[in-house]
Formats: structure tokens, sequence, C-alpha cells
């Protein structure tokens, strides 16, 4: 266990957590790649640079395999498994581009993006826009519907606010505060197109359990959660398109 | 702009709040720190950060910060701003005026453990080449020094066994007299997570911590001692081990001296030390005693952690060596998932104790009296050195009220809020006829200073720190120092002020000078660090790359020792007039004297020092909760706002001392370790009593009144 958060690297994100086993070696978009065995598809891919877009999937947290943006195609598998849930195995061949891959990742993109603030798409540096420029979706097709852009923002920490117009709830932030930090203040209340993240039981973070220590601000993939420190003059949200 | 700027610069460093030493980025925009991102590569925190690392670093530009040197003549004159020209050649003239009035003895210096490993060497060097004597301490005299005596008696090393990802490879966790989830929060963070995976956690500590009692971390046995029993408990749990012959024969016969061990069980093995007769004196059910003896022991892979609690004890030597024994008896050490380990408290607190900034130590603790290692030091230095040890920085304070001790030079430290009796350490700062601070802002300790030198904060200088697990890793300059110069180019200046001529380009040829002159640190160097990302010591031929489990193979002496540890109770006792025992901690959002944390936004979570203490004891005199409480013991007396708390247990007060203004150090005793004058913080017998309320305090309005 130990020696695997050791092989973290700072200028790489393998999408999920670096494995000790045994090699397996595969092949992914022609390349031949060996990894430890428990490592998945997405680490393989990393590991040979081949990038797999990705929102839900960090590697400091164990694959979850909400997002659907990283799905691949494996030859002899039907459909298109995520490879950030899918283990390696021995002479797996994995393809990460393909024109229908791109055309399933389109999709998930514009879902998202209906309901994302579109006056914050151009200018952007989250891991949220880097997936908007690796697949070029930056706008959405579907006309406004009901959406979470004049959701109340959370600013009560002192540190970092919360913004849930920007959150796609892909759950990075609780797994964030359960497996790295260890406080389990934070949880999906809600199913569906209700789901949203909440502290403690839909408290204020400040009031929550949270103990500020930022593993979920370091976890966020859109700028949801995001430290003050980068705004001057205070946080002005977007206004919501007019319908 | 709705959307976050972008950071333009990043630079890898590490943090200067706790002993965990966590890797992070800090990033800049236009020359000034915006965001201090978690470093994934830092091998103490993979990632991971706390409030106070990741967040509370607005203290380093805080308009509170000095940006020039001051003197005055006297302390209630008014500042006056000079060159730093000016400030050296003052502060070495009154130097030189008090030594050739008092004697050479007259002055000494005392270094921060929130300083890098370099300021500290040179700390001691300024003692040993500018004054010429032997009077310099560090800060870990009021936190480690026991550990480092205690751990030095029993397994040669006074230092932490493992590394902290040892923790994730043991099946059983004793935690002594520290509560890591606040204390140390990213390595509570990854003892958590070993918890989940199923280690059993046995706490010894007489509050009901987070770490003892709470949804994700809860002891399988809490042993909620009263304060000042530990020697008796560990020495218990001894008792239960030999009794029920539960240690590790085989180890003990083949690492240790096998009659010290029966000379050991002779003791431990006595009727005295058992469960049944410590339990009644401690507060603590027998049977939880040999519960935890039992789990302890078998193990299989069993780890200590332990903090102040263990330490700041009249007996805190003797406490540390408790730890060392009981992990010898049941052959926890040398392998993963095992060992002894030390908490430290501040970022640098093993590199203050390893670079020898003791008045009787050289580097790598070896001593002043020793003459060929003297030799070695006056042969580097071109320098004749004082073959006799120096004063202890309590004996400095002791010799100052006596009228012998007059000026003293302190490098980011604040006594007069830290240290204990802050009553006599006042009266101590008052006699002095030169006190020189070296700190970020006017402290307390600077009320009584008469040269302030602004220094610098660890974004603004290159050095290195040694955390809690012997680890050695980069502080880089982020930003330029605020008042120019960093503190190690400080006190280079003040000991050429003093007429030694010495000159550095950079701190890595201090580094140099320590590996040169230091066995652990022989083969430490700037780029080394560079190219691994940390090293642990001892680094040397052996270990060209660090060292990460200790005692593998052998102890530093070839066997390890059993020490006696006979319990002996504190002098400080409960009366009538101070029925309750007063014992001090730390919480999460502050950090120390809280100088820097006081400056952040984290007062949002603790924005005072206040009282916890039990129901019972609250209601036997009339305190509700938040009620403003005078505390007083046989030192002194303060004020501060009650907490009814389920936390403690009857007859058992808590308080922090992060905020100069509740002086919760005017309260505790002089009291100290018998073996190191590290001070008896743990346990000061105290009456707590109502503050009545003001007579012209504003009366309510009644609410029909308002309408």
């Amino acid at each position: 266990m130990w020696s695997e958060l050791r092989r973290l690297r700072d200028d790489v994100d393998y999408g999920t957590p670096p494995r000790d086993g045994a090699p397996v070696s595969l092949t992914v978009d022609g390349v031949p790649v060996t990894v430890p065995a428990g490592s998945s598809v997405m680490l393989a891919a990393t590991s040979c640079r081949k990038s797999v877009p990705k929102l839900c999937a960090t590697d400091t947290l164990e694959a979850f395999g909400s997002c659907r943006v990283c799905l691949v195609e494996i030859e002899g598998r039907r459909g298109f498994p995520a490879a950030c849930t899918t283990p390696v195995e021995a002479g797996m061949v994995v393809r990460t581009q393909s024109p229908r891959l791109q055309e399933l990742r389109k999709g998930v993109m514009e879902l998202y993006l209906s309901d994302f603030p579109a006056s914050e798409v151009p200018g952007g540096w989250s891991e949220l826009h880097e997936v908007m420029a690796a697949t070029g979706v930056t706008t959405s097709p579907y006309p406004t519907g009901q959406n979470h852009l004049d959701a109340p923002v959370d600013e009560s920490n002192p540190y970092f606010l919360f913004d849930p117009a920007k959150c796609i709830v892909c759950s990075r932030c609780v797994r964030a505060c359960e497996e790295v930090q260890g406080t389990f203040a934070l949880t999906v209340a809600g199913r569906g197109f209700q789901s949203k993240i909440v502290a403690s039981q839909g408290e204020r973070f400040l009031d929550s359990e949270c103990v500020s220590c930022g593993a979920c601000v370091q976890a966020c993939p859109t700028h949801s959660l995001v430290e003050k420190s980068l705004f001057e003059g205070g946080y002005h949200r977007a206004q919501p398109p007019q319908a | 702009m709705p959307n976050p700027r972008k950071p333009e610069r990043s630079v890898v460093t590490t943090c200067a709040y706790c002993g965990v030493g966590c890797g992070f980025k800090a990033e800049t925009i236009g020359g000034r720190v915006v965001r201090m991102i978690p470093w994934k590569e830092g091998k103490a925190n993979h990632g991971h950060s706390c409030v106070k690392g990741r967040f509370a670093f607005d203290y380093y530009d805080h308009p509170d910060r000095v940006r020039k040197p001051m003197v005055r003549n006297r302390i209630d004159e008014p500042w006056r701003e000079v060159t730093w020209d000016e400030a050296f050649a003052h502060a070495a003239a009154e130097l030189k005026r008090i030594q050739a009035t008092y004697g050479s003895g007259s002055v000494g210096a005392v270094s921060s453990s929130r300083c890098t490993n370099e300021e500290i060497f040179l700390m001691q060097k300024f003692a040993r080449v500018g004054l010429r004597n032997n009077n310099i301490d560090n800060c870990s005299r009021i936190c480690h020094s026991p550990t480092q005596f205690g751990l030095s008696a029993t397994l040669g090393a006074g230092a932490a066994s493992q590394h902290f990802d040892s923790i994730l490879q043991a099946d059983v966790i004793l935690v002594a007299g520290a509560n890591p989830t606040e204390g140390h929060p990213v390595f509570g963070s990854l003892m958590k997570r070993r918890i989940r995976e199923g280690a059993r956690l046995l706490v010894i500590d007489p509050r009901r911590t987070e770490t003892a009692d709470s949804p994700h971390c809860r002891a399988d046995v809490h042993l909620a001692l009263r304060p000042g029993t530990n020697v008796a408990v560990l020495d218990s749990m001894a008792h239960v081990i030999v009794r029920e012959r539960l240690y590790d024969e085989a180890f003990i016969r083949a690492r240790c001296h096998w009659s010290e061990f029966e000379q050991w069980m002779q003791l431990v093995g006595d009727a005295r030390y058992a469960p049944e007769t410590v339990g009644p004196e401690a507060g603590l059910d027998p049977e939880d005693i040999r519960r935890a003896a039992r789990i302890y022991a078998k193990g299989p892979r069993s780890t200590i952690y332990y903090g102040l609690g263990v330490t700041e004890h009249s007996q805190g030597s003797t406490g540390v060596m408790c730890l060392g024994n009981l992990a010898l008896a049941c052959g926890m050490l040398g392998r993963e998932g095992v060992g002894v380990n030390p908490l430290r408290g501040q970022g640098n607190v093993q590199g203050g104790s390893c670079l020898g900034s003791w008045p009787h130590m050289f580097t790598g603790y070896r001593f002043v009296t020793d003459e060929a290692v003297r030799k070695s030091f006056e042969a580097d230095w071109k320098i004749a050195l004082d073959p006799e040890p120096g004063l202890r920085l309590p004996n400095m304070f002791d010799a100052a009220v006596a009228g012998t001790f007059k000026a003293i030079y302190i490098q980011g430290e604040d006594p007069v809020q830290s240290d204990p009796n802050q009553n006599h350490i006042v009266a101590a700062m008052r006699s002095m006829e030169c006190v020189i601070v070296q700190d970020l802002y006017l402290t307390e300790t600077a009320k009584f200073a008469h040269v302030f030198l602004p220094g610098s904060s660890s974004l603004e200088k290159n050095g290195t720190f040694t955390n809690a697990e012997r680890r050695v890793s980069m502080v880089r300059k982020v930003v330029e120092p605020l008042a120019g110069l960093e503190d190690w180019q400080i006190t280079v200046r003040m000991i050429n002020a003093m007429g030694y001529p010495l000159h550095y380009d950079h701190p890595s040829q201090i580094l140099d000078e320590v590996a040169r002159l230091s066995p652990a640190y022989q083969g430490m160097s700037f780029p080394l660090i560079e190219r691994l990302g940390s090293v642990q010591w001892p680094c040397n031929a052996d270990a060209p790359e660090g060292t990460e489990v200790l005692h593998e193979k052998q102890f530093p002496r070839g066997r390890a020792n059993f020490m006696l540890t006979q319990y002996v109770p504190t002098t400080e006792r409960t009366d009538d007039r101070f029925p309750l025992l007063l014992t001090t901690g730390r919480i999460l959002s502050q950090y120390n004297v809280g100088t820097q944390t006081r400056r952040t936004g984290n007062v949002a979570w603790y924005a005072e020092d206040v009282l916890d203490l039990h129901r019972s004891d609250a209601e036997a005199r009339g305190i509700q909760d938040g009620d403003q409480v005078t505390v007083t013991s046989r030192y002194g007396e303060t004020k501060l706002r009650a907490r009814i708390s389920e936390k403690m247990n009857p007859g058992v007060v808590y308080t922090t001392f992060h905020f100069a203004q509740s002086k919760a150090n005017a309260v505790t005793s002089d009291l100290s370790d018998w073996a190191t004058n590290c001070p008896e913080y743990k346990v000061t017998a105290v009456e707590v009593a109502k503050v009545p309320a003001r007579t012209e305090a504003p009366q309510r309005v009644p609410a029909e009144a308002k309408s």
C-alpha cells in the first residue's frame, strides 16, 4: 500500500491509484505497455502517454466510473467499458480513439455543458476545460431547460467557496473527504437531477464537520470548489442565461 | 471575472507548520503567493494537506510583519528604525560590553525549530565562535528533549524509528499523549486510513480526543488516565507483558542484553505495578490496562506514536524510556509496521535537535566535553572552543533573575508566551540588559527586546527542514525576503559583527559543513536532496540514499538497553485549594503560540483559547457553558471562557496556549523533567472559579420594551 502512494507523480495524473501487482502486458492504440496487475486500463493508457479524457477519476482516489467520458474499446468485448473501472488483463488490445468513441464522448460533454454556465467556458483552465478542448465540445445543442445555474454559492469557509452551478456531481470531493482525509463530511444528497453535493446534513461548509483540509478543492475538476485567493475583489458568479 | 486567475509560477517547498513536513507547491501571481497546493511527490503527504499548510499562508505578508531592523536603549522607549549595519553593530557592541562587564558566560542564544537546519546550525556556531561559550539551546528543550534523551538511552538514536508510510503496515497502533488528527492532521489521515483497513487502535490520553473517540477513528482501548500517571500506566502494561510472558524472548536475546531485561522484568513485574494497583491510582479499569498490553504485545506488528503528552512531565524522559522498553520487550523494532515514533510539534524540531543547538552537544549528539569531537570542530572552524557545557534555556532565565545572565539572542522563539511560569520568564527578560529578538512580528517576547532583527518566513528563504520521520526536505525561496535578508544571512552578519569572519554564498554550503562535521548527515547535500526529493538520515557511506527504517540489523550501540523506569509521582499535587488538574494541548486550526495562524482566516474556527471542563466540575462551581472563569494555580492566574466538554474526565481541565491574551502559561508550573528540564506543561493543580458578573454590565433589555 505505502509503496503505491510513492508511485504518484506530480506532473502525471494516472487517473486511478498506482498498484503493486505482478507485471501485465497489453497494447493501447497499438503501443505495447506493461503495468502492475490491478492497474486500470486508464493507468495503462496514461503510462504510454495515451490520454483518455476523464472527469470523475484522479489517481489519489479509487475509481468510481460515473462521468462516462473515459469510454474505450477493448477487442473481444461488447460495448464501451470505462477505462477507469476496467482492470488490465494480459494480452488486452485497447483502443482509446475511434469515431464512435469521439461521438459518445461528445454526447456526454454536451450533456454536462447543458447545465454549466456558458459564460465560464471561455478563459477557464479547470480539468473540465481541458476535456472540452480534448473533445472539441464547448457548447451544448440543447435548449435551456431545468438547471442549477442559480443555486446559491456557499462562501462560508474563509478559504474556498462552493459554486454548485459549476458542479457536475462527479463525487471526487466526496471521495477525497472519505478516502484521503477520512472525515466523511461530504455526501451526495438526492437522486437523479436533484442530486447535489452537501456538507454534513446540508449545512454550510463552515458549520459542517469539514476540517478545511482542502482535499475536496484539490480533487474538484471543474473549479466548483475553488480557492478564494484566486479571485480578486470577491467572487461574482456569471448571470444565468435568460430563458 | 468568474473564472479563477491562473497562477503564473510554482515552487516546490516544505510546509513550515508541524513536524509532518508536507511537500507543497507554492503558486504565485505577480510575485505574491496566492495558493499552496499539496505536492503529490511529497513523501510525507502524498498530495494531502491540512487547513494550516494549505490555506493559512497569509501571515507572511501581513501588515504586522516588521520590515526594518529596530533598536532602543530601554524597553520603555519607542523603537527606532535603523539600517541593518547599525543594528548588527549595536547588537555586537552590547554583547561585547556585557561580556566585558559580567563575564563571557553572561550571554547566550536560543535557536528556533521554525528555522531551517542551516539557520539552526549557524545559531550554535554563533554561540560557539561569536560568544565563545556553549550557552546555546533550542526550543525542543521545552517539548521533545526527553525524546532525544529517552530514545537515545534505550534504542541509541533520539529519533523516530520509522517513516510515516510504515503505519500502513501496522496491525496495532498505540497513540500515547498525542492527537494526530488535530496536531499532525496529514499523518492523522494516514493513520485513519490504516484504521479503516482494520488496524487496532490503543490510545493513552486523559481526554477523549478525536483520535480516541470519533465516528471514523475509535480506540479499541482508550486509557483515559489521570494526568501525571503515564509512567505508572506504561510500567503496568509492561507488568502484564512480563507476568503473562508475552515478551519476545528471541528478539531480546538477539538484540538486547538479557541481564538488563531480567533486571527490568524484576522492576515492572513487582506487585506495585500490577494493573489492580495502578488502575485506581490512574483512574483506570485494571482490565483495560491488561487488554491494551495484550493487544500491543500480540501485534504481530505494533507501532507506537507519541507526543508531548508523554514528554512534558517531570518524568517525561522516563515515559519515553517506558515506550522504548515496551517495543524492545515485544520485538517491535527494526522492520516495517512497528517502531517508536515521536510526533514533533514544530516543522523542524528534529532538525533543531540534530544540529548541535545544545549547551552540551555538537551536531549529531556528540558531547562538547569529548576532546576528539571538539578538536574536529576547532580544526574546521579554526578557533579554540569552550570545553565546558553551557546553560540550558531555563537555566539562562534563572541566571537572569539571579543577575548573572544579561543578554540573549533569540531566533524565532516567543518564550514569554510559550514557556512555563510566565511571571518568572517576564522577570528574567526585564532583568537583562540586551535582548535581541529575530522574528517576523513584534511578539510578546519582543516587548522586552532592545534589538529587533526582522526575520524571513519559510517562503522567503532557501534551506532544509528535518521532519518527524528524520526526512530532510528542501525549503525553497518563493518570494524575496520582506526585510531584505534571509535568516541565515542575518546570523552570518551577527557572527561577523562579533569579529569572526565567515561567508557562505548559499545555504547549501552550510549543509556541506554540517555533513563534513556530523556522521549521520555525512552524505547529505543539496544535490542529493534535489535528486531524491527528500532524504532520511542517517545518510552516509552505508546508506548513500538515506535510511527509512532504523535498527533493522543492529542498534547504533550494537545492542539496545532496557532502562529502569520506576514511577515517581510529580510533586505537583492537587489539594483542597487546587483540586483540579490542568493539562494543555493544541487544536487543529491554530499553531503553537499562534503568531502565524492568528493572523490568518483560521480564527474563523478558533478565535480564543477556552477552558474545557467536565459538567460535574462546572456544576459544582456554578459555571455554565460560555462563562468567564479564572484559573488559578500556585504560580499564577488567568481568565478564560469555560466550555463544558464531554471530552474531559471529572477532575481534569484543559486549555491551549495559541493566544497571547489568554496567558495559559501564567498558570503552568516551573516543574520540569528530571533529565532534560522539559517543562511539565501537562500537569498543574488549579482551581477554577466563575468571574462574578460585573455590576456595570449592561442589563438585558426585556423583549417587550423593544416594541
